[in-house]
Parts: structure tokens; C-alpha cells; sequence
């Protein structure tokens, strides 16, 4: 805390914001609108999430790698900042639209049939006219922003309340966690549960009042807005586990039981933790799905959240940079090879197809990783540049 | 003398074990006792009561000139009326520097949003330095926890308490895996701490015991089995049975 270590790490947090805003930079000079038109909007929008995804990734690490909570459930804020934010921006496309056919219509409509209209476009794939009570906000884009930030924070809060406070720890919470995501996708999933169901919100990457921009301009605004959100939550991220709270965090995960002797409250500061990784990665969210263009409950579903905690694992757990190289990396090379871009192997007898074959490399790398570097890939990073000098 | 800490008729059973019996036990402000006894007689039960971990079956536990019972209060809550404690094993936090370990512990508001805001001032750390000082630690001072001696560890978790700056510290076989330098060093440092806070050592070595030159409680099987100066628990026959041995 106030060894020379804190001179480095402040040089290093420093070149790292830097490279991100570089790279933002370079990408903008590359991409269609603003550059040369080298990196198509697709890669754009892929890069994007990407950032997006690191946040969410720097989250997990701040509560796993530095409090010592194995989180399996963080990616339910994700869709739940996404699920926010895109109803607003499916509300107020629909609205836009239905108010454009209903002037041609030229007959006056009333303020009921507008809402009917809406309604029926929305809901009408799950057989509904009525807009549910939770988009009473919809049409107001500054609520839901609230909301983004407040629906994973009080589930976050009252989820983590009870847990922690029966002190729930270790694979028991690690199993809870899995269980409030697993819980939540599968409500979300539900016709009736007000947010269409499987098929989730669509369209988002038409982003309302924004219609005269085309798709490859939009994409570098929200390339922009993502690298601002990482660069936004790494330095609160680092903040914190920088100042004293921080050695607190990384107490509670090295030995909790000692730290309560010392009148700290274990739970309030787990609590603090949780609520707010989980509100960041719902903004991270939030940034994402405009992206994506699509979220449905199957973005939550466990397996989202244990590949979270895999990222963490590979990049390397208890530095935030390391969480940010192993979702960037894992991510991108995901995207790489279940894009079918990889080169199929044939072995004669049999094919090597990298569409089905990539979890099982995934898997090895995930295994070999932690039995040969406790640090993850920053570790051996590390241990590299140690031995050039 | 004015009462500290009153431990009144207490008792706690493990599955139908009685670990302690109807005890009673009271110690005042700036007083030094210690507690023997031989394995299994009670004694990290004893603490574990005190200082919130186990809750007694009942009993009451009064603290300080208010009489607070600290049966309904958490480890934490306990530890703010002031209350440290050192475990038999030493335990230190392993990641951090000594000097870390030392902010860490040290007496200052526990509100998290505070925490998150919190600098050392300049007598904070001056205060931090005389306590390095005492504990023989500070030309080591930026060292990993998880690296020093046994004995270095023991001294570090003493000096977490006087960091932590508590009215009653519960001390745990301070002298456990110490050469007779290092002990006898641990002696002065604790007479040291007696002279501001109360303190209660348990400790197997009698040696140890008697160099502390205070009222010792014999604990066995869960209740008191004789309590006074250590010459007078050395003549005690009960004592030299369960105990001393002949």
C-alpha cells in the first residue's frame, strides 16, 4: 500500500489506459466511416463487444481474484443491463414506427389504439397485446438507464444480504450463484414473463432518433463508448483494490475468519463487493447488446458466467490486466474459430471441424493453464520479461 | 480493581460433551492473568466464548463499566468494544507486507465507505513505526508476512493487537515454537502491554508462566480447578495430579 509497489502499478495502470485509447484510436482510422475502410463494421461491432466483455471480465476478477467470492452468477447482471437498456431501444423503434404507419393511415388514432399497435408488435410473437407493467418506463430512455444500473445492483444486494449474511461461503455460494442465473434465464424464458420469452429482444442495433446514421458509424460510437466504460471501470476497479478497502477485500479472501478478530465486518465489505461488480458489468451490459443487436435468455444461462470465471482464470486471477487478456484473447479466438474462419484439419480417418472442436481446445488450454502457471497467462507473461532482463 | 470483562457461570456443550462447565471468571483494567491447563480442558473454548465465535448455552459475559453482554454480539462488534485476540497458531495475513498487516489492524474506523478514503496520517504511521520497533520487526518491515520465522509471526500477530489497540487482548501460547531468547523477549513485551490493557495469556510452559509473575487460573475439564499466584497453584494437590505431575 505504500511500498514502492505503488509506483508501478500506477506506471503500469497508466500504459494500459493509454493502449486502450490507442487502440480505439487505430481501429476509428481503420474502420469505413472515419479511416481507410480496412476492418469491416462486423469486426468493428466484434471489437466493441469485446471491450464490453472485459469489463465484465475485470468485475469478476475484482470479486474472485481479489475477494475470494467464485461468482458463477455475474453474467445474469450482464443480461440484465442488456435486457434494460433494450427496452427502451425496442419501445421506442416500435414506437417510432407504428406512429409513422398510423399518420399514414390518415384517420386520427387515439392514445389507446397507439399503445395497442405498440403492444401487438412487440408482444404479438407471444401472443399478447398488452404491454406489461415492467415497460411502464420504456419510453423514457434516462429510467431505464436508472434502471440498468439498479436492477442488478438490488438483485445483486439482496441476493448477496442473505447469502453472505448466513455466511454461505466457498462452492456453497459459488452453487447459489449458479442458481440465481440459472433461476433467472429460466423465468426469463417464460412467455408471460413480460419480456418475450425465448425469443428475447431484437432489433437493437437500431438505435432510435439515431436513424440517419448508418450501421458502420453507430458501430464506432458504441466502439467509443465501450472503450470509455473499460477505461471508466478499471479505474474505479483499481481505485479500490488500490486503497485500503482493497487490502481489506484481498484479507477476507486469504482468511475472513481472522479479519472479523479485527472488528472488520466481513459481510458489509462482501456485500460493497458484490453490488458493485455487479452494477459495472450491467453497465457493461448495457453497452453490449446495442452491439449484438439481440439478447435472449439463453445469453444468462450458466455456462455464460462459468466462462466468465474461465477468462479470469486464463488471463490470470488478482490482476486486472490479466482478466482483461484472458476475455479479450478467449473471446476473440472464439469468435475466430466458431465463426467457421479456422481451417478444418483433416487427419484422413477423421476431420478435425474447429465449429465443434473449439470448447474441447478451449478445455485443454483452460486445464493446462492452471497446472502449468498459477498466474494465468499474465503470470507467465511475467515470468518471461523477468527473464529477459 | 475495577472489572473489565465478568465471565458469569457459563457453559457450552459439543454434542453432549460439556467442553465448559458452570464457569466463572473475571479479570480488571490493565491486569495481566494467565491460564493453564492440560489439553483439552477448555481453554481456546474459553476464548472462542469470549470473543464471539462460539455462543454458550448459557451464561452471560459482561464487558466494561457499562456491563454490556457480549452473548448477542458478532466476532466483529466485539472486537470494536475491544476485545483482540491472538490464535494459537500464529495467524497473519501471508500476502501482505508486515507493515501492511500492521494498517490493517490498526485502530480506525471500520465503515467501509470511510476505508475506502482512508490515508495514513504521518502519527498513524509514526505510531505504526514504535510498534515495528518493539516487536523487533522493523528492519524487516516490507517483507512478505508468509516468508518470516515462526517465532517472527508470533510477534507480528502481537503486533497486530497493540495496533489494534484493544482494552482486553486474549493471547494464545505466545511462546509456542520460541528459542528461550525469543521467550523471554515475548515476557517483557507482554509485561510491556499490561502496563495499558488488560491482558489473558494461555500458555503451556510454566517457565513462561511464572516469568509473567501473575494470578494464573487452572483450567480442567471445563471448570476452575484453582486460581492464585503460581506458587500457590504449585502446592495445589489437585493441580500437581491432573496437571504437574509428581
Amino acid at each position: 500500500m505504500i511500498t514502492d509497489m505503488n509506483k508501478s502499478v500506477k506506471k503500469h495502470s497508466l500504459i494500459f489506459l493509454i493502449t486502450i485509447f490507442l487502440f480505439t484510436l487505430l481501429v476509428t482510422f481503420l474502420s469505413e466511416p472515419f479511416g481507410i475502410n480496412f476492418i469491416s463494421t462486423s469486426f468493428v461491432k466484434v471489437l466493441g463487444k469485446t471491450l464490453c466483455l472485459c469489463i465484465a471480465a475485470i468485475a469478476m476478477d475484482v470479486v474472485w481474484g481479489y475477494c475470494g467470492i467464485l461468482s458463477l452468477g455475474h453474467f445474469a447482471f450482464f443480461g440484465l443491463g442488456g435486457y434494460m437498456i433494450g427496452m427502451w431501444l425496442m419501445y421506442e423503434r416500435t414506437s417510432i414506427i407504428v406512429l409513422n404507419s398510423l399518420d399514414d393511415s390518415q384517420l386520427p388514432f387515439t392514445e389507446i389504439e397507439l399503445q395497442e399497435a405498440i403492444g401487438n408488435q412487440i408482444f404479438g410473437v407471444v401472443g399478447g397485446t398488452e404491454i406489461p407493467l415492467i415497460w411502464t418506463f420504456a419510453d423514457n430512455l434516462y429510467f431505464q438507464i436508472i434502471f440498468v444500473i439498479l436492477i442488478p445492483g438490488l438483485i445483486a444486494f439482496i441476493f448477496g444480504w442473505l447469502a453472505f449474511r448466513s455466511r454461505v461461503t466457498g462452492v456453497y455460494l459459488s452453487i447459489l450463484t449458479q442458481a440465481m442465473t440459472l433461476a433467472l434465464s429460466l423465468y426469463l424464458f417464460q412467455n408471460d414473463s413480460g419480456l418475450r420469452g425465448n425469443n428475447g429482444l431484437s432489433g437493437l442495433q437500431n438505435i432510435p432518433h439515431l436513424e440517419n446514421l448508418s450501421q458502420s458509424t453507430i458501430s464506432i460510437l458504441f466502439l467509443w463508448l465501450s472503450s470509455i466504460g473499460l477505461i471508466f471501470s478499471f479505474v474505479i476497479f483499481n481505485y479500490i483494490i488500490q486503497s485500503k478497502f482493497g487490502s481489506v477485500i484481498t484479507a477476507i479472501r486469504d482468511n475472513e475468519t481472522r479479519l472479523r478478530f479485527f472488528g472488520y465486518n466481513v459481510e458489509i465489505y462482501k456485500l460493497f463487493i458484490f453490488v458493485i461488480t455487479a452494477i459495472i458489468t450491467g453497465l457493461a451490459g448495457a453497452i453490449y447488446y446495442p452491439q449484438a443487436g439481440i439478447i435472449n435468455p439463453a445469453e444468462i444461462a450458466p455456462i455464460a458466467s462459468i466462462y466468465l470465471a474461465v477468462w479470469v482464470a486464463i488471463g490470470g486471477r488478482g490482476k486486472l490486466y490479466g482478466a482483461i487478456l484472458g476475455a479479450a484473447s478467449v473471446s476473440l479466438l472464439s469468435s475466430w474459430f466458431t465463426g467457421g474462419n479456422a481451417p478444418n484439419i483433416p487427419l484422413g480417418f477423421f476431420t478435425i471441424e474447429w465449429v465443434n472442436w473449439w470448447t474441447v481446445f478451449l478445455g485443454i488450454g483452460f486445464v493446462a493453464i492452471t497446472i502449468f502457471s498459477k498466474g494465468g497467462l499474465i503470470g507467465m507473461l511475467n515470468t518471461l520479461l523477468v527473464k529477459i532482463k | 480493581m475495577k472489572t473489565l470483562l465478568e465471565v458469569d457461570n457459563v457453559s457450552i456443550s459439543f454434542d453432549g460433551f460439556k467442553a465448559i462447565k458452570n464457569l466463572s471468571f473475571s479479570i480488571g483494567y490493565n491486569e495481566l492473568q494467565a491460564i493453564i491447563g492440560p489439553n483439552g480442558a477448555g481453554k481456546t473454548t474459553f476464548m472462542d466464548i469470549i470473543t464471539g465465535q462460539t455462543k454458550p448455552d448459557n451464561g452471560h459475559i459482561l464487558w466494561g463499566e457499562k456491563s454490556i453482554d457480549l452473548i448477542r454480539k458478532t466476532e466483529s462488534e466485539i472486537a470494536l468494544l475491544g476485545i483482540g485476540r491472538k490464535f494459537q497458531k500464529p495467524t497473519v495475513f501471508e500476502n501482505k507486507t508486515i507493515i501492511d498487516n500492521l494498517i490493517l489492524s490498526q485502530k480506525k474506523n471500520r465503515n467501509p465507505f470511510k476505508v475506502l478514503f482512508q490515508k495514513n496520517t504521518k502519527s498513524e504511521l509514526t505510531s505504526i513505526k514504535k510498534i515495528l520497533k518493539d516487536i523487533n520487526l522493523y528492519m524487516i518491515k516490507d517483507r512478505i508476512a508468509g516468508e518470516i520465522s515462526h517465532g517472527q509471526k508470533q510477534w507480528l500477530e502481537i503486533g497486530m493487537l497493540l495496533s489494534q489497540n484493544p482494552k482486553l487482548m486474549l493471547i494464545d501460547e505466545p511462546a509456542a515454537g520460541m528459542t528461550p531468547t525469543e521467550r523471554n523477549q515475548t515476557v517483557s513485551i507482554l509485561k510491556n502491554i499490561a502496563k495499558s490493557s488488560s491482558i489473558i495469556v494461555v500458555e503451556h510452559d510454566m517457565e513462561f508462566v511464572r516469568n509473567l509473575n501473575c494470578r494464573v487460573t487452572v483450567l480442567n475439564e471445563g471448570s476452575i480447578l484453582s486460581s492464585g499466584s503460581i506458587d500457590f497453584i504449585t502446592q495445589n494437590e489437585k493441580v500437581i495430579e491432573v496437571y504437574l505431575g509428581r
